[in-house]
């Protein structure tokens, strides 16, 4: 074959094989996240990763503050130029899901998942038996609080009983420095709600039993008692317990500079403690939720997260994406055995739910102050995920909140959440 | 002769009456078919299903929808009154402060006032949420100079959304004052001086001569003004989030959380074709005010 053929074929073969090495070249997946920018910094790093090894493949990432993020999943997600990939809250998941939202994982993911992670957790990234999601956190609730300020109170151990939890409040509170005991969060509706069902299982309850509103049992009415009593007291100031968008505020302002003494609060805010207490951290530590008068033991209120896919993405693009999380949430793509997705979490004091993930960060797992949030994992007490699930959560919120700034009695409050959770639950159930 | 004025005049108006039938009326027509279906938003319209007045019913119930919008309804009332009760005799204020000719650095005092309306209102909401901060605010630390105690602002659902109203206040200032200073131009000093000759003073030049020539002006930044009260988004989802005990949960915000959050459509376009009936109402009725007035 002469010089002039071999070159005309050897171009024809090229044009012949341009548009599908265009194609591979063109798959760009994008990340959305509530994550702050230092988090996102690792989560582009380890994406630069995963392309050394598939350059046909561009990840972007964006981030939005919390409380815009299932906005911008719901208005964007329709559509195929949406985020290609969204880490949820596992309560969202039976909407999204509903609404076609969010696409099943292929076979292969979704038989990794279920031999990787614990069934509770891959529960939560499943509806109607289909998994749609790979779960990454789990986060739990314990109590926080200040040694120093135990220590100046004359509290010798954390509070165990609701009796002990009340003293220990009282003892704590100084209402002419500005200080209170317990710090109870608002304008946040996990924040609000997550804190309140951690005391209400400690006291043998649930929010919600077989799909439906448990908010009017004895259990109930203690915890809403419970409340209007460290409300009364001053022990909890509502005041001092303001959120704004992004999860910070007044409330973490007081805790940090030591003018609210116990919290109850979820491991993943310790990277937050961090930066606003520098060395005083050493002062918190962890502690189970005290147990209520009608409860058995402490109890949690447990939460996952998980990433999904874009179900209006292209076909390449879902494909990318699943490969591209499979990836992340593989123990060879991180250090020591763990995943990549895990060294992220636990760049926040948040805990990587993965059973090998749990083993690979084991060391950094029994620091004081996570170790007393992995010892309540097991008794924790999955947050019910049902239709509605983010409406109720806002309707308890409000309730409570009334509570907190005494517009409504605790008798009152109960009945509230109880006839609200009813209808808002039948309604999303139809 | 006529017709061929007709069919040129229908031309000539057909592109814009076509851009605000779709970019205008359409939406709005949209809206109040929505109003009554059940529909979610991230469903096909056609999956729509019609339900009569049930979504207007449900947001005048006694259930947690109605609850959470009648509340944002007065809120949203409350925010747009204290807006422009506080907006428009501040900006005449400052807009006499300023178009006074013997006052040196006039023109930097106007540049100063109406650079506040060109701030981002992300700007203006994390600075004011600081100054607002209940413990470290510096708002709170000048308090406590002259013994006044901290006060909550942002932290108590009775001072919340005063505290936002008077954010607002600061930011659009600047605005109304430039249009107050604009109906100040229009009064012929011809009217003063022939006041002065008869031996008014300032107070009844004020009174009698440039509050009512003013009242043009006044009538448009009352107008604009309800609009932009009515319309108040960014600082509640910025700062607040419609909290503490959705006392400053405004009706743009909650109708973003009903019919985008929580995906329920027909609910959401029920409250916003409410949010336009009230608007509608309340400039009409202010403009027959302004008409009985005039007609006295």
């Amino acid at each position: 074959m002469s010089f002039a053929w071999t070159s005309k074929l050897a171009l024809a073969a090229g044009l012949a094989i341009l548009p599908a090495t265009a194609w591979a070249q063109s798959v760009n997946i994008s990340y959305l996240t509530h994550w702050s920018p230092e988090t996102v910094a690792l989560l582009e790093a380890a994406a630069k990763d995963y392309a050394k090894a598939n350059p046909d493949v561009s990840v972007t990432v964006r981030a939005v503050p919390f409380g815009d993020l299932l906005t911008t999943l719901r208005s964007q997600g329709g559509g195929s130029d949406g985020p290609t990939i969204g880490g949820i809250y596992d309560l969202w998941l039976p909407e999204l899901a509903r609404d076609k939202l969010v696409a099943p994982a292929p076979d292969a993911v979704a038989s990794e998942v279920k031999g990787a992670w614990p069934a509770g957790v891959t529960s939560a990234a499943s509806v109607g038996g289909k998994l749609y999601g790979i779960p990454n956190e789990i986060d739990v609730y314990a109590l926080n609080y200040n040694k120093a300020l135990f220590k100046q109170a004359g509290i010798a151990a954390p509070p165990k009983t609701w009796d002990e939890f009340k003293d220990a409040a009282k003892k704590l509170t100084n209402k002419e420095a500005g200080e209170q005991g317990f710090g109870m969060i608002n304008s946040w509706a996990a924040g609000v709600v997550h804190p309140f069902a951690s005391l209400l299982v400690s006291n043998g309850g649930e929010l919600v039993k077989d799909g439906k509103p448990a908010l009017d049992s004895p259990q109930a009415a203690q915890t809403f008692q419970l409340y209007e009593d460290l409300i009364k007291s001053s022990a909890s100031v509502p005041a001092m317990a303001t959120a704004d968008a992004n999860t910070t505020g007044p409330f973490l302002d007081n805790f940090v500079s030591g003018k609210t003494g116990m919290i109850i609060m979820a491991n993943w805010w310790e990277s937050a403690l961090k930066t606003g207490m520098g060395d005083k951290f050493a002062d918190i530590a962890t502690a189970p939720i005290p147990v209520g008068p009608s409860g058995d033991k402490p109890h949690s209120i447990s939460y996952s997260w998980m990433t999904v896919v874009n179900a209006n993405a292209g076909a390449a693009e879902q494909k990318a994406a699943w490969e591209f999380l499979a990836w992340l949430n593989n123990p060879k793509s991180g250090k020591n055995g763990a995943s990549a997705m895990s060294d992220i979490l636990m760049s926040m004091g948040i805990l990587p739910s993965r059973l090998s993930d749990i083993e690979a960060h084991k060391d950094k797992l029994g620091s004081e102050f996570l170790s007393g949030y992995v010892s309540v994992l097991t008794d924790a007490k999955p947050f019910p995920v049902v239709p509605g699930g983010q409406e109720f959560s806002e309707s308890l919120q409000q309730t409570l909140e009334a509570l907190q700034y005494g517009q409504v009695s605790a008798k009152d409050a109960q009945a509230t959440a109880q006839a609200d959770a009813t209808s808002i639950l039948e309604r999303a159930a139809k | 002769m006529i017709q061929r004025y007709r069919a040129s005049a229908g031309i000539m108006l057909a592109p814009a009456v076509t851009l605000i039938g779709i970019f205008i009326l359409l939406p709005m027509l949209l809206t109040v078919w929505l109003s009554f279906q059940d529909w979610s938003t991230q469903t096909p319209f056609s999956s729509a299903s019609f339900i009569g007045l049930d979504n207007f019913r449900e947001i005048f119930g006694a259930s947690s929808v109605g609850r959470d919008f009648k509340g944002a309804l007065t809120n949203t009332a409350i925010y747009t009154a204290l807006s422009v009760i506080l907006i428009l005799p501040l900006s005449v204020a400052f807009g006499l402060m300023v178009y006074q000719h013997d006052v040196a650095g006039g023109t930097a005092l106007r540049t100063v006032l109406f650079s506040t309306y060109m701030v981002p209102m992300i700007a203006v909401a994390l600075v004011w949420s600081k100054l607002y901060s209940p413990s470290e605010g510096p708002l709170n630390q000048m308090l406590g100079l002259i013994g006044i105690g901290p006060q909550p602002f942002l932290s108590s659902p009775r001072s919340a959304l005063v505290s936002i109203v008077l954010l607002n206040v600061w930011q659009q200032m600047g605005y109304f004052t430039v249009l107050a200073i604009a109906g100040l131009t229009q009064i012929p000093g011809s009217l003063y001086e022939a006041a002065k000759l008869d031996g008014a003073n300032r107070l009844e030049q004020f009174r009698f001569i440039t509050l009512p020539l003013m009242r043009r002006t006044l009538l448009f930044s009352a107008v604009i003004a309800i609009i932009n009260a009515v319309q108040v988004f960014e600082p509640v989802a910025l700062i607040t989030q419609g909290g503490p005990v959705g006392s400053t949960n405004v009706l743009t915000y909650h109708i973003r959380r009903v019919g985008i959050e929580r995906a329920q459509g027909g609910l959401g376009s029920a409250m916003a074709v409410m949010l336009m009936l009230s608007l509608i109402v309340v400039v009409c009725a202010l403009f027959a005010l302004a008409n009985r007035k005039d007609q006295e």
